[in-house]
C-alpha cells in the first residue's frame, strides 16, 4: 500500500506539482533524516513534529513502520519471497546479526553531533527515492513511450490512437522522458541493499538499517505486545519469522519485531496474539536464560565499530569550511538558491527529488567530481537542461531545504553561474556571421547577452556580449548554442575562477 | 550413484532448455524484424516537393487591419470583413491554428500570441465545420510551462480545441522542387497534413531579423537544431513559408513588444498597440506591419527573399487595405 503511495507521489513530482501529497511527505516522517540534519545543521527542520509524533506512535505500537510503512521493506519482502526457503538462525547468531545497525546509528549521530551529516548513506526512504525517482519511472516511462512510438509509426496510427497517446503523455507519461547520467550505478546499490534478502530474509532491515534501529530503540518500550498462550512449542513462529526475532526458547525481541503478524497466522494452535498490555511478562512463555539481554553491545566492539566508521567517514569527508577543501569546487554548477557549498553538502539527503522535478531534465546526480562526498548530489547540466526562469520546483521540493525554498523573486534575481563567450568557437566570432541564438533564449527582462554590431571585414556582425551584472547563469544560452561539438557560450560557476 | 545420475539428468534439460531457448528467440526475432518490415507502410519514394499545395483562396480584401480595445471581436469581426471563415475553412477539415506560444511568459509581456485571438479564430473555425482544430508550437522554453502560462492551452482548449505538444519523432523530412537550404529539415508531420493553416504571429522585437512577424512564427513547425536556421535565416524562412504556404495570416498587434525581443519580460518594453492584421499574403502582410513600427521590410531577411521567390508582394501602395475601428 504505502509502496504504491510513495511511487505515485513521486510520479506526480513533476511540473505543475499538482499531486494530493507533496513530495516531501514520506521524508517529513524519517526521524533519521529529519533529527541527524537538524543536529548536523543545529536547526530544526519542520518534520521534527512529524517524526515526533512516528517515535511517540513506535512507543505504542512498536516498530510498524518497518513492517507496515517503509516502501524499502516492502520491496525487501518482495525480493525476499523470491526464494522459498528460509534460512533459519540461532538465537546467538540473530543477537549478532542485529548489531551493526545501531553502530551505524551511533556513527551517525556522532558525525551529525561534529556537524557532518552522512545519514543519507543508509536511509531506506533516499535509497528507495532515489531507485524510484531515478530508474524506476525514468525506466518505465521510455519504455512506454517508446511502445507507443514504435506502435503508432509501424501502423500509421495517426488518428485515435494518437490521440490516446499524446493524453497519456500529457497526463502520465510525462511531456519529457527523463535520463540521468550513471543511473546503473544507483540502481546497483539499490540492487546490492535488496539483494541481500536473497540470502536472509530482510536482512538490510536486521542489521544495517539505521532507521531501523530508531524504531527498534523506541520500539523495546511498546505497549503493545505479543502475548503467547501455553503452546506445543512446535517452533513454527520462530521459523516464519522474517525479522529472526524470536528468539529459541520462544521468547520474542520486541525491538526487532515489525509486526508483520506471520507467526499471529502461521500459529497451528492459534494461541499466539498481541495485545496492548503493560505487564512485563503476559506471555506464557517465560524468558529463560538463554535469552538474549540488551542488544549485546560489548565495550569492545562498540570501540571497533566506532573507529571503522570514524576512518570511513573522514574518508568521505573532504572539505573544510574554511580551507574549501582539496577538491576546490571544480565545475558544478549548483541548484537555484545553493550559495554554501559545504552547508549543502551536509544539508542533502540524495533523495532526488529536485532531479526528478526538474522541468528541463537539466538536474543531474554527481558523481567524484565533488569527491566521494559529494556523490548523487545534483549539478546543473546546462547542455543536457537550462535552469528554467521562472521555475522554483527543486526548492520546493526539498525534503531538508538543502536547496532552499525560493519566492519567484528570489528564484529569478539569484546567479547560478556566469556565462563566457568562447570567442574561438563563436559563430560571429570567429567566422563573422550573424547567429544570436544566445541572446534572443536570454531570459533577463535587459537581456544579459546583447549584441553589438561590429563591422568585420566590411561587413556588420552582430556581436554577443554577456552582461556580468545582469547575468543570472541559467545556462539556457549554453543549452541551445548551436556550435557542436563543444558550446560556445559556458556557464560556469561564480567564483570559478 | 544417485547423486551423478541427478547431475546428468540436469545436464540434459538445461541442454534442451538452451536449444528451445534458442530456437524460440531466434524465431521471435526473425518474427519482429520480418513482420516490422513487412508491415510498415513504404514512403512514396517520389522525389520532389513535398510540403502543401497551394490554394489560391483570395480573401475579400488584401489586407484587414482592425482597430479596437477587444481582440477577441477584432479578430471576429476581421476576418468576418476578408469575407468569413468559410471560405478557408470547408466542412470537415482539419485545421491548423499556429499561434506563439515559444516562451514561459504571461499575455502581458507580449511575447507571446494573444490567447483571445486563438480563441476567436478557434471558434470560427469550428463554427465553419471545421472537423479538428490543432493548435500546437514548439516552444523554446520549457513546452508545459508555456503552454499554460501563455493562457494559449486554457483559451483553446475552452472553445473546443486539440491543444497538444510537438513529438520530435512525428515528422517528415522537407523535400523542394529546387535548390534549398531547408531541404531534409524535420517539419511535424500535422503542420502539413492539414487542410488549412492559420499562421497566429505576435509582432514584436527580435535581435536578429529585427522584426519577427508571420515567417518567423513558422519555425515553430520545424523540428531538430533550430538554433542553426539563424545562420542563413532569410532564404530558409522564406523556403519554408513555400513549404507551409499558410491559407490566413492573422498577426497580433494588440501588445507590441517593441525592445528585448523575442523574450521581453518587462513591462517598459511593451506598447499598446491595438491593432490586428488579417490576410492571405504572408509576405504582403509582414511589409505592411514593418511600416506600422516605422521599419523598412527590405532589411528584414526574411521578406527581401520571400518577395525575390515569388511567395507574395511586397507592394503595399497597390495592395487593397481595409481598416476598421470597434
Amino acid at each position: 500500500m504505502f509502496l504504491l503511495l510513495f511511487i505515485y507521489i513521486l510520479w506526480s513530482t513533476t511540473y505543475p506539482l499538482k499531486g494530493l501529497l507533496p513530495p516531501k511527505t514520506f521524508f517529513l516522517f524519517d526521524p533519521l533524516v529529519i533529527f541527524i540534519t537538524s543536529i548536523a545543521r543545529r536547526t530544526m527542520l519542520h518534520g521534527i513534529f512529524f517524526c515526533a509524533g512516528m517515535i511517540a506512535l513506535t512507543l505504542v505500537l512498536g516498530r510498524f513502520f518497518c513492517g507496515w510503512v517503509c516502501p524499502l521493506g516492502t520491496t525487501i519482502d518482495i525480493a525476499g519471497a523470491l526464494r522459498k526457503k528460509t534460512r533459519l538462525l540461532g538465537s546467538r547468531m540473530n543477537s549478532k546479526l542485529r548489531l551493526p545497525k545501531f553502530l551505524i546509528l551511533a556513527v551517525i549521530l556522532l558525525c551529525a553531533a561534529a556537524g557532518i551529516q552522512i545519514a543519507w548513506v543508509f536511509d531506506p526512504l533516499v535509497i528507495m527515492a532515489r531507485f524510484v525517482s531515478l530508474n524506476l519511472i525514468p525506466t518505465l516511462t521510455l519504455a512506454l513511450d517508446k511502445l507507443f512510438i514504435a506502435m503508432i509509426s509501424a501502423f500509421g496510427l495517426y488518428g485515435w490512437a494518437y490521440d490516446i497517446y499524446r493524453s497519456l503523455k500529457t497526463s502520465v507519461l510525462g511531456v519529457q522522458v527523463i535520463y540521468f547520467s550513471h543511473s546503473a550505478l544507483i540502481f546497483l546499490f539499490f540492487l546490492l541493499v535488496v539483494s541481500l534478502a536473497l540470502c536472509l530474509k530482510r536482512a538490510w532491515c536486521r542489521a544495517l538499517c539505521p532507521l531501523g534501529a530508531i524504531y527498534a530503540l523506541a520500539g523495546r518500550f511498546a505497549l503493545l505486545k505479543r502475548v503467547v498462550r501455553p503452546c506445543t512449542a512446535c517452533q513454527r513462529c520462530r521459523q516464519t519469522c522474517r525479522m529472526g526475532a524470536i528468539n529459541d526458547d520462544l521468547t520474542y525481541v520486541k525491538g526487532e519485531c515489525i509486526l508483520c503478524m506471520d507467526c499471529v497466522y502461521e500459529c497451528p494452535s492459534k494461541s499466539t496474539s498481541f495485545k496492548f498490555t503493560l505487564s512485563r511478562h503476559a506471555s506464557a512463555v517465560a524468558p529463560g536464560r538463554s535469552g538474549v539481554k540488551g542488544t549485546g553491545i560489548t565495550r569492545k566492539s562498540f570501540l571497533f565499530w566506532l573507529g571503522i566508521g570514524l576512518f570511513s567517514t573522514l574518508g568521505f569527508k573532504n572539505k573544510d569550511d574554511k580551507k574549501q577543501g582539496i577538491v576546490d569546487r571544480p565545475d558544478i554548477i549548483r541548484p537555484p538558491g545553493v550559495s554554501d557549498e559545504g552547508k549543502f553538502l551536509d544539508r542533502c539527503i540524495r533523495c532526488g527529488n529536485c532531479m526528478k522535478v526538474c522541468i528541463t531534465n537539466g538536474l543531474q546526480p554527481l558523481l567524484f567530481q565533488q569527491g566521494l562526498e559529494g556523490i548523487w548530489t545534483p549539478q546543473l547540466v546546462p547542455e543536457i537542461g537550462y535552469c528554467e526562469y521562472q521555475c522554483t520546483l527543486c526548492g520546493d521540493t526539498c525534503p531538508t531545504a538543502a536547496i532552499p525554498r525560493l519566492t519567484l523573486d528570489e528564484k529569478k534575481s539569484f546567479k547560478l553561474g556566469l556565462a563566457h563567450i568562447d570567442h574561438s568557437i563563436c559563430l560571429p566570432w570567429a567566422k563573422g556571421e550573424d547567429c544570436i541564438v544566445c541572446e534572443e533564449h536570454c531570459p533577463v527582462a535587459q537581456k544579459a547577452i546583447h549584441l553589438r554590431e561590429e563591422n568585420v571585414n566590411g561587413r556588420v556582425v552582430k556581436r554577443p556580449y554577456v552582461d556580468p551584472y545582469l547575468c543570472v547563469g541559467c545556462g539556457i544560452c549554453q543549452n541551445k548554442c548551436p556550435a557542436r561539438p563543444v558550446r560556445a557560450v559556458r556557464v560556469r560557476p561564480l567564483g570559478g575562477f | 550413484m544417485g547423486r551423478v545420475n541427478e547431475f546428468w539428468e540436469s545436464l540434459s534439460r538445461r541442454k534442451i532448455s538452451r536449444k528451445r531457448f534458442l530456437k524460440f528467440s531466434l524465431l521471435g526475432l526473425a518474427a519482429f524484424f520480418l513482420g516490422g518490415d513487412l508491415l510498415r507502410p513504404r514512403p512514396a519514394q517520389a522525389a520532389g516537393f513535398n510540403g502543401r499545395m497551394k490554394k489560391s483562396i483570395k480573401g475579400d480584401h488584401d489586407i484587414v487591419e482592425a482597430n479596437g480595445d477587444d481582440p477577441f471581436v477584432m479578430t471576429v469581426r476581421a476576418i468576418e470583413e476578408m469575407g468569413g471563415m468559410g471560405r478557408f475553412v470547408k466542412a470537415g477539415d482539419t485545421v491548423v491554428v499556429k499561434p506563439n506560444i515559444g516562451w514561459d511568459r504571461a499575455p502581458e509581456y507580449a511575447a507571446t500570441t494573444n490567447p483571445m485571438v486563438v480563441a476567436a479564430l478557434v471558434e470560427l473555425c469550428l463554427k465553419a465545420g471545421a472537423k479538428r482544430v490543432n493548435v500546437f508550437d514548439n516552444t523554446c522554453n520549457a513546452a508545459q510551462r508555456c503552454y499554460v502560462s501563455t493562457g494559449i492551452k486554457a483559451a483553446a482548449e475552452s472553445k473546443g480545441a486539440k491543444v497538444y505538444f510537438v513529438d520530435d519523432w512525428n515528422i517528415i523530412n522537407a523535400r523542394f522542387d529546387y535548390n534549398s537550404p531547408m531541404d531534409g529539415w524535420p517539419i511535424f508531420r500535422d503542420a502539413v497534413d492539414c487542410d488549412c493553416f492559420i499562421n497566429v504571429p505576435v509582432l514584436k522585437h527580435h535581435g536578429l531579423t529585427s522584426l519577427t512577424i508571420s515567417m518567423k512564427n513558422l519555425m515553430g513547425v520545424c523540428a531538430g537544431g533550430r538554433g542553426k536556421m539563424h545562420f542563413n535565416i532569410g532564404p530558409m524562412l522564406a523556403d519554408l513559408t513555400d513549404f507551409i504556404k499558410p491559407e490566413l495570416t492573422v498577426i497580433d498587434a494588440y501588445r507590441v513588444l517593441t525592445r528585448n525581443g523575442p523574450t521581453g519580460g518587462s513591462l517598459n518594453d511593451v506598447v499598446d498597440m491595438k491593432k490586428l492584421l488579417v490576410a492571405t499574403d504572408p509576405v504582403l502582410v509582414d511589409t505592411y506591419a514593418c511600416y506600422l513600427l516605422e521599419k523598412q521590410p527590405l532589411s528584414i531577411k526574411p521578406i527581401p527573399e520571400a518577395a525575390a521567390h515569388n511567395l507574395g508582394s511586397t507592394d503595399i501602395n497597390r495592395a487593397d487595405i481595409f481598416k476598421f475601428t470597434i
